[in-house]
């Protein structure tokens, strides 16, 4: 099961958004996509933080994709640190797919292997 | 005793610094009014729009509460937002995006980062988390005689009770009032009455009075919520970062070479 691609979910009504960076414009937020993957990069920055993923489907073929979260004050405030994710790391992983295609999206929430959930959409904990 | 402590604790956030000074165990300072205590670190929920009827920005231009002039409806029909029904990034003239302009004020507050109250009983001080921005608000006297005009414009301020009202003018036009493109003019003059309603809410309401730009006055309303959890962190947009952005993101090329900090 490792790396398997294994939900594709479609939302029939998406939470209001933060829209500072144009994530609405960007992404199919009517649409989560989770995936098993291994953590490739992490980086911590500006304006929002990127991570890096390989995921292995099916048949097999591994994926690369790239995410965005949100920036690092406010993941912050949902538990986040730099030292969050390391390469190497096994997480499921929900996003958005980007509008645009190509295999870019926005971090809606990640499981890492240990059951720690983090989130990255809203804006604190309770919101 | 333990009850006089007890009406300290809770009625702390109330007054300062008379009060304060005597839950303290020193004597209050005669010669010092009572004022209402807005220090803390507060937060809001995210708002696109500061229009009271359209807070989600889903009709951006067409609000029922906001009187746009012809040239204030202009200029929203021309704003190319990052969010509201039509958002884009890619082709954006938010000029906080585009430029990364300040976001001058109210803008600044429109944010889901948090925002610290520092109170001496001369000034008044907003400091932000985004941008390491301030803003000051002076405490009883006069605006400038001729005010700069400035990202955050120039701010006085007096207590009317348990209401501090400012009165604040000399805003940069180039600035947005909130996320979605309000427009205003150098003409702006903007009233705010901030009051903590309770010992976790801070609530401010907005009169926007700006003739060029609006054929009345207008009203805009923020709410947070006390957020003493923690130490204010940094969050700085700059052009590198989102050249990187784009760049990756976006499938951009660069306009300048990237300076990566990685």
């Amino acid at each position: 099961m490792k790396g398997k691609v294994i939900a594709l979910g479609v939302l029939l009504l998406a939470a209001p958004l933060f829209g500072h960076h144009g994530g609405t414009s960007l992404y199919d937020t009517s649409k989560e996509l989770t995936v098993d993957a291994t953590v490739s990069e992490f980086q911590w920055t500006n304006p929002h933080v990127q991570i890096g993923l390989d995921a292995k489907d099916n048949k097999g073929k591994v994926t690369h994709w790239l995410l965005e979260a949100s920036s690092p004050p406010v993941l912050v405030n949902r538990g986040w640190n730099r030292k969050s994710l390391q390469p190497g790391d096994i997480i499921k992983v929900t996003f958005n797919p980007s509008k645009r295609g190509g295999s870019v999206g926005r971090l809606v929430k990640l499981t890492k292997a240990d059951g720690r959930e983090l989130g990255s959409i809203g804006v604190g904990p309770e919101q | 005793m333990q009850m006089r402590n007890r009406f300290c604790l809770s009625a702390a956030w109330l007054l300062i610094p008379a009060l304060a000074s005597g839950c303290s165990g020193r004597n209050a300072r005669s010669a010092s009014p009572a004022v209402p205590d807005l220090s803390g670190i507060w937060q809001g929920k995210a708002v696109q729009s500061l229009s009271l009827s359209d807070p989600t920005a889903q009709k951006p231009g067409e609000e029922n509460d906001i009187p746009y002039t012809p040239w204030a409806l202009a200029r929203m029909k021309a704003a190319r937002p990052a969010t509201g029904p039509h958002a884009t990034l890619a082709d954006t003239t938010d000029p906080a995006l585009k430029y990364a302009d300040p976001d001058g004020y109210p803008r600044a507050s429109i944010h889901p980062m948090r925002f610290k109250i520092v109170q001496t009983p001369d000034a008044i001080y907003q400091l932000w988390e985004y941008n390491k921005s301030w803003r000051q608000i002076a405490l009883n006297r006069l605006h400038s005689e001729v005010p700069d005009i400035s990202w955050f414009g120039e701010s006085v301020g007096k207590w009317e009770g348990d209401t501090l009202v400012v009165d604040s003018v000399g805003f940069k036009d180039s600035t947005w009032l909130d996320p979605i493109g309000h427009p205003h003019s150098e003409d702006l003059h903007m009233i705010e009455r901030i009051k903590r309603v309770d010992p976790n809410t801070l609530v401010f309401d907005f009169t926007f009075d700006d003739p060029k730009a609006y054929t009345k006055p207008w009203n805009g309303k923020l709410t947070f919520k006390l957020k003493n959890d923690g130490l204010m962190t940094e969050n700085i947009y700059t052009i590198s970062d989102e050249l990187s952005f784009r760049q990756r993101f976006l499938n951009e090329k660069p306009s300048i070479p990237i300076r990566s900090s990685h």
